[in-house]
This record gives C-alpha cells, structure tokens and sequence, in this order.
C-alpha cells in the first residue's frame, strides 16, 4: 500500500443528480434486469414466428369456400328451426325464439370459423392484446421494483449507502424515482414490442380489413393506461418489499394475496368487489372500464336482478394512486425513523 | 477543534417482551482532531452503538452528538463528504466487481472516477478490481471496504475492526496506512479494534468503553501509567538473602524467573539503598510497565 492522502477541507454529501445518475448505473447494471429485456425480446420472437405459423391471410379460393360452408351452415340451421317450429309437440305457451331458438345468421357464424388457418385481426385482437400485455408488463414491473430495493436490504447495501448520503428521504427518492421510470419504460417497451408484433402480423397473415373509426385511439389510450398500471406495479413491488426488507417475503404476500384473498372477497363478499386491485388494474386499462357483478337482489316485485357496478378508469387510477402511495409512505417513514443496524 | 464529541449520550434497545437494553449510558466521549485514536471495550461494551450514533445510523435517545463540529444528524449532511466509515463487515454488491462498486459510491459522492483507481492502489487491490465481489476473499473484502473509506479523502476515518481476515502481510499494511493517514496532520482515525497490540502500535490517543460509559480515555501513555502497577523487578545474585531482605523491610516479594518481582513500591531507590546496606549489589531494577491488556482488564473487569 502506497500514495499519499491529502484530505481537503470538510465536504457536504453528493449531489441529488449524482445520487439518481449512481442508482440508474447500478438498476442497468443488475443481471436480473438484463435478462429480463433479453427474455422480453425472446418471447417477443418466439410469439412472431408462432403467430406467423399459426395465423395465414386467405387466398380468393379459400376464402370463397370459407364463404360458401358459412352460407351452408345458416341454411342447414334455418331448416333444422323450421322442423322445430313445426313440430306439434311444441309447447304452446312457450315463444318459439326461447323453444327452437332465434333465426341463424352470419355474426353467430363469422366467417373466420370456416378459414383454418385462420387470418390475423387487428381490429379484433389489437386491444386485447394491449390489456394482456399491460397485465404481464405489471407483474414484470412488480418483481422489477421488489428486487431492485430487495437486494439492497439483503445485501445491506442500504445501511452502506447511508455513509456517503445520510438524508434518508433523499435516499429513497432517488431509489423511488428510478423504480417508476424504469417501470414505466418497461411498460412501454413491451407495449411498443406488442404494437411492432400487432401490425406485422397484420401486414403479413392479417385480415386485410381496415381497423374501424376510433380503433387507434382506443387502441393507444389502453397501452398508455398498461403504461401507467405498470408504473404502480412498480411502485408497489418496491413498496411491499421495502416494508417487509425481503424480496420473497413480498412476492409470497402478493401471491397469496391475488390467489386466495381476492378469490375470498369475490366469494363471500362480492360487493367489496371494487376495491380489489386487480379489478382496478383492468378497469384502469379496459377501454370502458370493468363491469362488476356485485350482489344478485330480489328487487320489490320478487324478480331476481344482478346488481351490476361499472368501475371506471378514471375511478381505477385514483384508488390506484391511494394504495401506492400509502404502501411506499409507510415504508419510507419507517425507513426514515427506524435505528438502522 | 474535536473530531469528535458526545456528552452525555444514552441509548437503549426495545425488543417486544423484553426489557429495554442500555446500550448507551450517558457517554462522554472527545476525539480530538488528529492522529490515530483507538477504541477498544469488550463485546456488548457500545462502541459499535457509538459509531452507529456518529454515522446517524442510530439516534440517541438523549445527549448531544458532534461530528467534525456539526451536531449529529441534523448537521451530519454538510460533513459526511469528510467522514469515510468501514463499519464491521464491508458492505458491497456481491454481483458487482470491486471496481464498478468502487465507481457507484464516488458518483452517489460526487467524487471523480480517477480517484477510484487512486484508492485501488492504496490497497494494493488493482489487479483484482475486475473481479466480482462475491469472489474475494476476506482479506481482500476487507481491503475493499477501506478504499471505500479513503475514497471520500476523510478528514476523519471510522474504522471499525479494519485488520477482520487480513494476513500478516496485510494487517501490517493497514497499521502503516492507518499511522500514516494519522501522521499527516490533517485526519483524525478513530480505530475501532479488538487486537489490543493493534491499538497500543498505531494509537496515540484510546478510550476504553464498559457497559455503554467510556471508563478511561487520553494518551496512550496516560492511560497506561494511571494503571501502573509499582512493580519493580530485581535481579541480583543472591536472591534469597535478598528476598529475605525486602520481607523483613515490609515489601511484598515474589520470585519471576530469575529475579524477584517486588511490588507496590513507592520509590524505586529505597530497594536500592535496603539492598546495598545489606551487601546486595543490583544487577538490575526495572519497573515492570503496565501493557495495555493489563489495562484493559483491569478497567472493564465486571464489577459484581
């Protein structure tokens, strides 16, 4: 050991700059966050060539064939109807909609059963897709968060950061503020990967129909409302587990939480329905909300009515907000007053 | 200006269904600016608290703490960039080499990334700062934790246990680095350690804790000497007849190898003088110095 030290005078902590540049260095340095942007864009590749092998644009011919056992399955059932309407031991006092059932036609037999395999729709799929995307990008930004602030309290790299910044609510800003721009750019790289995949399929093996008016933007709102569920998703991961200062600890609580707590509420409690997060996840990102079956009632004339509940986004976010910030408040007063050993 | 101050610091530990533990108990403790001064006490005696109180990891239930004159931790932001800490086990990403855990400290700091190869040298760490963390060994952790210390240039350097799993080659390398960042006038090293010798080598100052109260503290030599015994060790030919001598004159006399160890003696030439009006010429008289150890003992022994 050599050199000579030459201590200046008293210095103040870094900067907050320097203390969001050294946790975004350390987030992007993290194996796990590396595999999991090269598992987003294997599954990405994988989900193109399978939907490449699985979807096919129809020639003329099979779509005209398509067209023709469409036509002969409508007339097949209009005829079976007949015979059912004209069979005497029908009940009378029964109408012959609910006894032989309504007349067929081409939306109870779309045409796309008949082509196998079948065309890619954008215009049918393309939303879907954003909400099933947004769902797996908020489960990813939840283990995102909980691992990024878990291995700190595992490594007890949180009580070493304390040397060199000893604000504790500045600490945990940086770390927060990182947690929901990385979580929010998870969201919105895997609702860009599904967008990418979306029109290439349907350029490629699509329907060839023109999306309807007001698609995009419905289409659009949804991913960049799975952009902002992931940003909670984020938060709250890192939240949970900063809480609990254990990473398995909090995925263990949000298992059972999801799988057994929720089922319980919707059990046995069906009216607590809208305060379940994940109704409020796809409420958030549902184009019109999420229609919610709470209680069946015997109204004043003794018919049993379902009561039904419509929560929507806008109701979603607000809740959403609340239980983030409640989660990440707690854990960072406790952080703040906590003797750290 | 002190390094260092607290007065008066309590601190106690709840646990459920326990009684609170005093790990602090009104604490008086000064570290003067400069130097190397060592901190030594049994296991359980607070001063890993201590250092814990200075660093604002743990807040003191009462008193007042200073750290390079700002009081503690509401002042703690305008000197932590002056105050490097290696508090027991270093604590770094396991998955990260030691260089790239070296760099995400200075840039949290805000100190230049040329410094990090500065600080690698210093600890001879250079050829393995590539390397994952997770992959040193105990020395080398160790060595790591102390480039991370120097990285801030502290004015004053917590070291807590600093030689843990080093080799001999290596501890003596930190007692060097530790005399020499004392020596330079400008830092002041609280020395953290159970190896007593480590202590009595490179400190110029101690204070010695028991049960969360700092029981003796100044000087090395000061300690020392408030703790000397008034043993003087006799060699002469005869040691019998001069044993016989010192009884009968009221010293307490025991043989120790090959001379006699007289103790509680007041003034050294009375023994000279008993024994030469007895025809005892001295080969030698040496007072027997209190070591640190002795010291230590001897403060922090349990009272009960």
């Amino acid at each position: 050991m050599s050199a000579v030290l030459t201590p200046p005078p008293t210095a103040p902590a870094g900067s907050f700059g320097g203390l969001v540049r050294a946790e975004t260095h350390r987030f992007l340095a993290r194996r796990f966050i590396r595999v999991l942007l090269l598992v987003a864009l294997a599954g990405w590749a994988t989900a193109l060539v399978v939907s490449l092998l699985a979807f096919q644009t129809p020639s003329p011919e099979r779509l005209a064939e398509a067209r023709a056992a469409q036509q002969e399955q409508i007339q097949l059932a209009g005829e079976g109807r007949e015979q059912c309407l004209a069979d005497p031991a029908r009940p009378a006092d029964v109408a012959p909609d609910d006894w032989c059932g309504p007349p067929a036609t081409a939306d109870q037999l779309p045409l796309s059963m008949f082509l196998q395999p079948e065309p890619f729709s954008l215009s049918a799929d393309g939303t879907a897709g954003a909400v099933s995307v947004a769902a797996l990008a908020a489960a990813l930004a939840f283990l995102v968060g909980g691992t990024f602030v878990g291995a700190e309290w595992s490594t007890r790299s949180m009580v070493a950061l304390l040397f060199w910044e000893t604000r504790r609510p500045r600490v945990m800003a940086a770390k927060l503020l990182v947690t929901a721009v990385a979580s929010a750019v998870l969201g919105l790289l895997m609702q860009a990967l599904w967008l990418g995949l979306a029109t290439l399929l349907q350029s490629v093996v699509g329907d060839g129909v023109t999306p309807p008016a007001g698609f995009w933007s419905e289409l659009l709102g949804a991913q960049g409302r799975g952009v902002l569920l992931a940003v909670f998703a984020g938060l709250l991961g890192f939240g949970l587990t900063n809480l609990l200062r254990n990473t398995g600890a909090a995925t263990g609580v949000a298992f059972v939480y999801v799988a057994i707590a929720e089922n319980a509420v919707r059990a046995l409690r069906p009216a607590w329905q809208p305060w379940l997060l994940t109704n409020n996840a796809a409420a958030l990102v549902l184009p019109d909300g999420l229609t919610l079956y709470l209680d069946d009632r015997v109204d004043s004339q003794g018919v049993y009515r379902q009561v039904e509940y419509l929560l929507t986004s806008g109701q979603a976010a607000a809740f959403l907000t609340l239980v983030t910030a409640a989660v990440v408040g707690v854990g960072v007063v406790l952080f703040n007053r906590r003797d750290l050993h | 200006m002190p390094a260092v101050e607290l007065h008066a610091v309590s601190k106690s530990y709840t646990r459920r269904g326990r009684p609170p533990q005093k790990a602090l108990d009104d604490l008086h403790l000064v570290v003067e600016s400069g130097g190397v001064h060592g901190f030594l006490g049994p296991n359980g005696s607070g001063k890993t608290t201590t250092i814990r109180v200075l660093l604002g990891l743990v807040r003191a239930d009462a008193g007042d703490v200073r750290l390079l004159d700002r009081p503690v931790p509401a002042g703690l932001p305008e000197v932590i960039g002056s105050v490097g800490a290696l508090v027991e086990t270093p604590l770094f990403f396991p998955g990260f080499s030691g260089r790239r855990n070296l760099r995400l400290l200075a840039e949290t700091a805000g100190v230049p990334r040329g410094r990090v190869e500065e600080v690698l040298d210093v600890v001879a760490l250079r050829d393995r700062a590539d390397d994952r963390f997770k992959g040193y060994s105990l020395g080398m952790k160790q060595r790591l934790g102390i480039a991370a210390a120097l990285l801030k240039r502290p004015r004053l350097l917590v070291l807590d246990e600093p030689s843990n799993g080093l080799d001999p080659a290596g501890i003596r390398d930190v007692r060097e680095l530790i005399r020499r960042l004392g020596s330079d006038g400008s830092t002041t090293v609280l020395l953290s350690s159970h190896l007593l010798a480590e202590i009595e080598q490179v400190a110029d100052s101690v204070s010695i804790m028991a049960r969360g109260r700092c029981i003796a503290s100044g000087p090395v030599r000061e300690v020392l000497a408030g703790r000397s015994s008034g043993d003087v060790r006799v060699r002469v030919p005869d040691r019998a007849a001069a044993a016989a001598v010192l009884t009968a004159a009221g010293y307490r006399v025991s043989p120790a190898d090959d001379a006699l160890l007289v103790s509680a003696v007041r003034a050294p030439g009375e023994v000279t003088r008993l024994l030469a009006e007895h025809g005892h010429y001295l080969e030698e008289l040496s007072p027997v110095a209190a070591d640190l150890e002795s010291a230590f003992l001897a403060l922090t022994a349990d009272p009960a």
